[in-house]
């Protein structure tokens, strides 16, 4: 196992450096001048020289790519063009809502898209399943951007003056102002990286609520949280219900499971504790992809909902041409991306020792 | 398979996948869908009284910014506009019409290019393997290792906005997909019989890999790429609902979406019809490219 671990990990250190080269060569390669992308079409020649120098564009190419790969080493990303900030404090300010929204999204997707996908297998054919897979098709199809607007509009406006009426954007209602976590323990005068991860798990709405032990921010934040995690976790949902109804169809039809019922196991038994542990290993994978999907989908639900997280941090950089903001982003998301699917993966080899034994 | 032999015509392979691809009652809803959206772009001229582009507010009397929908069948009694006016005072129906045609030609066009790369490189890579395979291979992981649209989005705000610019980003990001489906089927053909006859006959490599091996992979490219045009399209109207993409007047309906966003809570018409539009579409592809793949995946017929 250990052997498996140390070789997914070095295979995925080329896939990190590749990454770092492809954010370089689309930034510095690609036909477009930063200068007149940034500081518009009619920069004088004299700008321009005086911004090309200032972020090392007059240098030759191998200079300005080594550069920038200590740069990012180091943990400096650059300053926003728009903001004046580094881009990483913008990271660290705005990563937690994003992790939050994104987690709670695939808990609901995960959650309810294996139920869906048991309920359609277990009944084949009949109104259920094809219910089911009617929902599971429209599911994927509909763009998130879409699906927000449209819950947002049913959820804020059609059900307006009723007790289940949710408000369609931003995290906190207006006057609702979170304590900071350090503060509300009195550690105010706290430093260090122990400050800095008590600051990033406060900007997070519902951890906050809970540790400030504040209820009324909590069912504040919650009600906030359903429509967005609701639209982000439609398109894995579908895709997880699918996964699971084939994979749990295939498993049925294997020779164990014959056995198992011939046994004279309930059905129930027979799903629950034979066929499902190995029709989940597929959707093992498949909810570690969805977070690609799931990060791109933050960008349209943040906007959507007037989030301040990182998604909406690149919306806002695109439309402000911050393009060292849109640069850094890509980067540690992509590799955070990186990260997590070699979790996934090493999790899978844990659950299945046919893939660390094969590979 | 004996039965099929004992029937009085041939079962050619493609007769047996079509009836087998009709036989499934939700590649049918699809292939409906798409003659539905094929029909509205190529007869979005005929069938809209407006031109998509057509600011009507001091052509048209009455004609007022973000009308709702006027039918006359339901008793308006107005110039009809079944879909409403938007935010510019022009035709909603004739919009989301035009923008059928324009969603079509981005999917197509944007699948095709990523097929045409993407397939050329996974045949080179599987076909000549050895560092040749592994350096292509490894460039398509780090394109993979991106979130998609994340990668999209960052290679449009350099290259700067536009559709053209937008459907190559997604295409770009699109082709390790076509590159991997490609090598896996260049791969399981390449020390088939028939290829080592061509060899033996004296047939070049080049013209092996694309007279010979090329249109025997093609089945597992048009089952992926059907899917695609779905995602594709999905894609471009993300990007163009953050402006990135299809520039104003342009009928497209992401940018439709994103440029009347903000009045969804007054007149829900302008982001209803084109979401409405865009759902129907990409579920038709999706509808389209899972029948072709259960019809035409060998494992699948039992």
């Amino acid at each position: 196992m250990t052997n498996y671990i140390v070789r997914r990990i070095l295979a995925s250190l080329p896939v990190i450096f590749g990454i770092l080269v492809a954010v370089f060569v689309i930034t510095r390669l690609l036909p477009g001048d930063p200068c007149r992308a940034l500081l518009g079409e009619k920069a004088t020649e004299a700008a321009c020289a005086a911004f090309n120098a200032r972020y090392g564009f007059d240098q030759p190419m191998i200079v300005q790519f080594v550069t920038y790969i200590r740069q990012v080493l180091t943990g400096d990303l650059g300053d926003s063009i728009r903001f004046g900030v580094p881009v990483t404090q913008l990271i660290v300010d705005r990563l937690p809502t994003t992790i939050e929204l994104a987690t709670i999204s695939l808990t609901i997707a995960t959650f309810f898209g294996i139920k869906l996908g048991v309920r359609s297998a277990t009944k084949r054919n009949s109104r259920t399943d094809v219910s089911t897979m009617i929902f599971a098709n429209l599911g994927v199809s509909i763009p998130v951007f879409v699906l927000g607007l449209l819950l947002a509009y049913f959820f804020a406006v059609i059900l307006k003056d009723t007790p289940i009426a949710l408000p369609p954007a931003n995290r906190y209602s207006a006057g609702v102002i979170p304590t900071e976590i350090a503060v509300a323990w009195g550690l105010g005068g706290l430093q260090g990286p122990l400050r800095g991860l008590l600051d990033f798990i406060s900007n997070m709405a519902i951890p906050n609520a809970i540790l400030t032990l504040n209820p009324g921010n909590l069912v504040d934040a919650v009600r906030h949280l359903i429509l967005p995690s609701v639209a982000l976790a439609t398109i894995p949902m579908a895709v997880i219900a699918r996964i699971t109804r084939s994979s749990l169809l295939d498993v049925l039809g294997s020779d164990y499971i014959r056995t198992a019922r011939a046994k004279g196991l309930s059905e129930r038994e027979v799903v629950a504790k034979h066929a499902l542990r190995n029709a989940l290993l597929p959707v093992a994978t498949i909810v570690g992809l969805s977070l690609g999907g799931l990060l791109s989908g933050a960008v349209l639900t943040e906007t959507i909902f007037g989030f301040a997280g990182i998604g909406r941090t690149i919306s806002d950089a695109i439309t402000a041409r911050d393009y060292v903001v849109v640069q850094g982003v890509t980067v540690i998301v992509s590799i955070g991306y990186v990260v997590v699917n070699l979790i996934v993966d090493i999790s899978y080899a844990y659950l299945d020792p046919r893939v660390r034994i094969n590979s | 398979m004996s039965g099929a032999r004992a029937s009085s015509r041939v079962q050619t392979p493609f007769r047996r996948a079509l009836r087998s691809f009709l036989e499934q009652r939700t590649a049918r809803v699809g292939l409906a869908l798409l003659g539905v959206l094929l029909i509205a772009a190529l007869g979005a001229d005929v069938f809209a009284s407006y031109s998509p582009i057509d600011v009507l507010i001091d052509k048209e009397p009455g004609a007022v910014r973000l009308a709702g929908p006027c039918i006359s069948l339901f008793g308006c009694e107005g110039p009809q506009h079944i879909f409403g006016l938007d935010n510019n005072v022009r035709d909603v129906f004739s919009r989301v019409l035009h923008g059928a045609r324009l969603s079509l030609q981005v999917g197509f066009l944007t699948v095709g290019f990523a097929i045409v790369l993407g397939s050329l490189i996974g045949a080179v890579s599987g076909f000549v393997g050895g560092w040749v395979d592994n350096l292509l291979m490894r460039i398509m992981d780090v394109l993979l290792a991106f979130p998609s649209l994340l990668l999209a989005i960052a290679i449009v705000t350099v290259i700067g906005p536009g559709l053209i610019n937008t459907q190559l980003a997604i295409g770009v990001v699109a082709i390790p997909i076509y590159a991997r489906v490609m090598r896996a089927s260049v791969l399981s053909l390449r020390d088939r019989e028939f290829v080592a006859a061509s060899r033996a006959l004296g047939a070049s490599e080049t013209s092996i890999l694309f007279r010979k091996v090329l249109p025997n992979a093609l089945t597992p490219i048009i089952v992926q790429g059907t899917l695609g045009i779905g995602g594709a399209i999905l894609d471009v109207a993300a990007l163009s609902f953050l402006g990135l993409g299809a520039q104003p007047p342009t009928a497209e309906w992401g940018s439709m979406i994103g440029a009347d966003r903000n009045l969804l809570f007054s007149s829900p018409h302008v982001v209803i019809f084109p979401g409405i539009a865009i759902t129907m579409t990409v579920l038709a592809f999706n509808l389209v490219g899972d029948g072709l793949r259960d019809a035409l995946d060998p494992r699948l017929q039992r």
